[in-house]
């Protein structure tokens, strides 16, 4: 480059600019070349990089392997909830931005919904933000309210993003298990519980929040009102908030009720409940999910959404809306989703744990949600061949894609570095699947008790 | 027992809020929004409202017509999860599309990532590159949300005015007359200057920055060894022939930059809140951590539509029925429509160059609206509000896209929005004129 330039100099003044220009360029160029950006990623960010769902999820592109991985239906939605989306999509306005912390007919419907359900007065503009998903609302909830020195406790297992949000706002996670205190005969997801003194000793003056996640993913626990009572007697002990993660708050099957801990005496006020339209209609590509709780609370969840997206998608919340619309007119009708839901993944969760009884296994039958757990180190499968450095649940799963053309998700993905131990023996089935994924399933499992034979 | 307890040791309980301050420290400084303030407004009092930057003619009807085809098809897996860093036929396309426009080979995987709108991508990069103590370079006026994510990220905001030079004569200003001096721009760089936001075309003036200033802000880049957040939102909306010129482009900058789009800017669907970022894998790894641990999905079906949108102008990219053509074309009537209109009533448009806004001079008007001596508010913001009071007509304050110490800079401009039907327009006209008749009637 600078003998080219060199050459130039004979020419005059007139090319000292394309000299000039090519020296600059000639810079640029050697400069891009060996000066390596000095810059790397932010602080926060640090470690964040892995994630489970990057890997497993790509599993869902193969369509030779029945997928009970990743929580995703692939049952329709109801009609209504489709036809819905086109006819918002058909309205010129409702292409265009609409209200930041949620469009004003879905924060309507939200509200009516909830204040039925909580029992209380619920305003849509200033105790209501919508979110992009759930996941948006737990994201806005960590950057609105905690920060570097504050502690948060997380009950494990537990779904995946809570630790890294919780890291990237500079606070701690504190890890508290879940324990099994069953007979080692049929097991249900109520044998898994919290030591109250164990729960009691996590707290100190640091604690800003926990997290609670009822109904329970991966275990399917629904918390029990006297398992929330001791919950909440600490938070309001230590002026805690709490993070309530509600996603699949319809989904409890028969004979164990939801409970709310926002409607708990002394928790309203310390209390951001969560909650989605990707769980409650089947819907998990709209995302968008809702956070509820005090205006002193919500309001600074606004701001960080103000300052992150601020508006979800309009036609999205539009059907939304209306969809709550229906099933808020016959909250006392059986036909209701919100009840006809559950009704009709309990038959699949029996199903489920029926097939895997049949293979031998001892499935934790869920009281909620729409996972089920299952210990397989009693199938003592030759796993030499697998990577030895992952847990035994991790090679198990890659052994079983790749084997068995079925596929779960390790449970250790779900626990902090002290628990993966423990829970390395278990895998999570997800069951939201229509018959014919189920009888897939089922010829695969079927097969493979005969094989172990 | 235990209530007595928590009565006597911690009273605190009684009163319906948590008892010490709840909010994290980053949210500092970042509450306060014009927006909130002004769509009230012009709610409440609008009869035109040209203020907040959306279109009010529907996107067109082959986008329309995807997301229709995508509802009314059988594949009810539309309505769950996709890829989460992109919905793989839109990163393909955006990679082809983007590709071709750069002249290089763009990988749909690594170098392209789907957001729920410009302004979350917006929000990825900050967060995935400044920390605190960094510095981060806005040029004024700007999106009035850089400075609030840059807080948020920890960082200081350092700003650099484009300054007007008048133009010769009477001729009406161009959005190309307001500038950045060089020798001021080079002194905002230091060595804690992380990064610079670009954003051509700029919002609000419209102005497109040239090669030459695009080239002074790259030069600087590389010396500097800085970041460039290159917000290209109105990249199809230029006029009078102008070519908006991606900085990536330019030498020693694919490396530094990521280029952030719109979806609802390029379509005409601002409520679909579709966006993405392009940039080389080594920046974009980083955006995607955000990505991941904030949001990670975008909604499915409306990436399914943009996609399809994006295939049909890959196709007619050039020719004459290309959206990306028509569109352009459509709205640099508007703009002169409006010009006119304001120019009429005594209002001084400054003619942009690109985006569909424009920015007004009402010193003119200074009657309507006398000046209050130590007004906290700024006079552009003031008259702002008694116009959509008064006049029923929406428009923002231009000191709305200045930090708080240079709100009164520029006060006595306003901006208008034009991506409006012509019945819009001729309202607005209609109230322009109605307001000159009043001030020249005695």
């Amino acid at each position: 480059m600078l003998f080219a330039s060199r050459s130039f100099c004979c020419l005059g003044i007139r090319t000292y600019q394309l000299q000039t220009d090519l020296l600059c360029r000639s810079i640029r160029l050697s400069a891009s070349a060996t000066m390596a950006f000095r810059h790397k990623n932010a602080r926060r960010i640090e470690g964040l990089d892995s994630n489970i769902w990057v890997e497993f999820t790509k599993v869902a592109a193969d369509s030779s392997i029945v997928n009970l991985g990743q929580g995703l239906p692939d049952i329709s939605p109801p009609s209504y909830v489709k036809e819905e989306l086109a006819k918002a999509a058909a309205v010129d306005r409702l292409n265009q931005y609409t209200r930041g912390f949620g469009h004003p007919s879905l924060v309507k419907a939200l509200s009516q919904v909830y204040e039925r359900v909580c029992g209380r007065k619920i305003d849509p503009l200033t105790d209501i933000l919508v979110t992009v998903g759930a996941y948006g609302s737990l994201f806005s909830t960590m950057q609105a309210l905690i920060e570097e020195g504050d502690e948060v406790i997380i009950i494990e297992p537990f779904y995946d993003c809570y630790e890294p949000m919780v890291k990237m706002v500079g606070a701690k996670p504190v890890f508290i298990p879940l324990r099994y205190k069953g007979n080692g005969n049929s097991a249900s997801s109520a044998d898994w519980v919290l030591d109250a003194a164990e729960l009691e000793n996590k707290f100190n003056s640091k604690t800003k929040a926990i997290i609670v996640n009822t109904p329970h993913n991966p275990i399917g626990k629904v918390f029990t009102r006297e398992e929330l009572q001791v919950i909440a007697d600490l938070c309001i002990k230590h002026d805690t908030l709490c993070i309530s993660d509600e996603v699949y708050e319809w989904m409890v099957y028969k004979g164990k009720k939801h409970i709310k801990i926002a409607t708990m005496p002394g928790m309203w006020e310390r209390t951001i409940t969560i909650g989605s339209a990707g769980k409650t209609y089947s819907v998990t590509g709209w995302k968008l999910g809702w956070c509820i709780g005090p205006q002193n609370l919500i309001k600074h969840l606004q701001v960080v959404h103000q300052n992150t997206l601020y508006t979800c998608p309009t036609p999205l919340q539009e059907a939304l809306a209306q969809a709550l619309w229906v099933d808020y007119k016959r909250m006392d009708d059986p036909d209701c989703y919100f009840y006809s839901l559950p009704r009709e993944l309990e038959s699949k969760r029996d199903r489920m744990a029926l097939l895997l009884q049949e293979a031998g296994l001892n499935p934790i039958v869920p009281d909620g949600g729409y996972f089920m757990i299952v210990d397989v180190s009693t199938l003592d499968v030759d796993l030499s061949g697998i990577d030895e450095k992952q847990p035994y649940d991790y090679k198990f799963v890659k052994w079983m894609i790749r084997s068995k053309k079925l596929s779960a998700i390790p449970l250790s993905a779900f626990c902090g570095p002290e628990t993966k131990k423990q829970f390395e023996k278990y895998i999570r089935f997800c069951f939201i699947k229509k018959d014919s994924t189920l009888d897939a399933a089922e010829a695969i499992l079927k097969n493979w008790n005969k094989q172990a034979a | 027992i235990r209530d007595i307890f928590s009565l006597t040791f911690f009273p605190l309980s009684l009163q319906a809020k948590m008892s010490r301050p709840v909010q994290a420290r980053r949210l500092e400084g970042t509450d306060k929004n014009i927006w909130v303030e002004f769509v009230k407004l012009a709610v409440t009092y609008s009869k035109v409202n040209l203020g907040q930057g959306f279109p009010d003619f529907p996107p067109p009807d082959f986008l329309k017509e995807s997301l229709e085809k995508a509802l009314s098809g059988g594949n009810h897996m539309l309505h769950q999860y996709t890829r989460a860093f992109g919905h793989p036929p839109l990163v393909k396309i955006l990679a082809q599309f983007f590709g071709k426009l750069l002249g290089q080979d763009l990988d749909p995987m690594t170098n392209v990532m789907v957001t729920v709108g410009a302004y979350q991508a917006l929000f990825c990069c900050f967060q995935a590159f400044v920390d605190e103590g960094d510095e981060v370079i806005i040029i004024e006026p700007f999106f009035d949300c850089y400075e609030p994510m840059v807080k948020m990220a920890g960082g200081t905001p350092v700003f650099v005015p484009l300054r007007p030079k008048p133009p010769k004569g009477s001729k009406l200003m161009s959005s190309a007359d307001w500038q950045l001096d060089p020798a001021e721009l080079a002194s905002k760089f230091s060595e804690r200057t992380k990064a610079i936001v670009l954003n051509s075309p700029n919002n609000p003036l419209g102005k497109v920055f040239s090669r030459g200033e695009l080239e002074l802000i790259a030069d600087l880049c590389v010396k500097h060894d800085v970041l460039c957040i290159s917000d290209e939102v109105y990249e199809w909306l230029v006029y009078d022939g102008k070519e908006h010129i991606r900085i990536a482009s330019l030498p020693g900058m694919w490396d530094r930059t990521v280029m952030v789009g719109s979806a609802g800017k390029t379509f005409s669907a601002t409520g679909w809140k579709v966006g993405w970022t392009v940039g080389p894998n080594r920046l974009l790894q980083h955006i995607r951590t955000v990505h991941q641990n904030s949001v990670y999905h975008c909604a499915t079906v409306a990436q399914e539509a943009v996609a399809q949108g994006f295939q049909r102008e890959f196709k007619l990219y050039g020719k004459p029925d290309s959206y990306f053509v028509q569109l352009p074309k459509m709205l640099q009537q508007k703009r002169d429509r409006l010009v006119q209109s304001l120019d009429a009533v005594g209002m001084k448009p400054i003619i942009p160059e690109g985006t569909y806004f424009l920015v007004a001079d009402i010193s003119q008007f200074k009657s309507d609206v006398p000046d209050v001596p130590d007004s906290d508010e700024p006079y552009d913001s003031r008259f702002a509000k008694w116009m959509v009071k008064n006049k029923g007509l929406a428009a923002i304050p231009l000191s709305a896209f200045y930090s708080e110490a240079h709100k009164n800079n520029h006060d006595h401009f306003i901006r208008f929005c034009f991506a409006k039907e012509e019945a819009t327009l001729k309202a607005a006209d209609d109230i322009l004129q109605k307001w000159k008749r009043e001030k020249s009637s005695p």
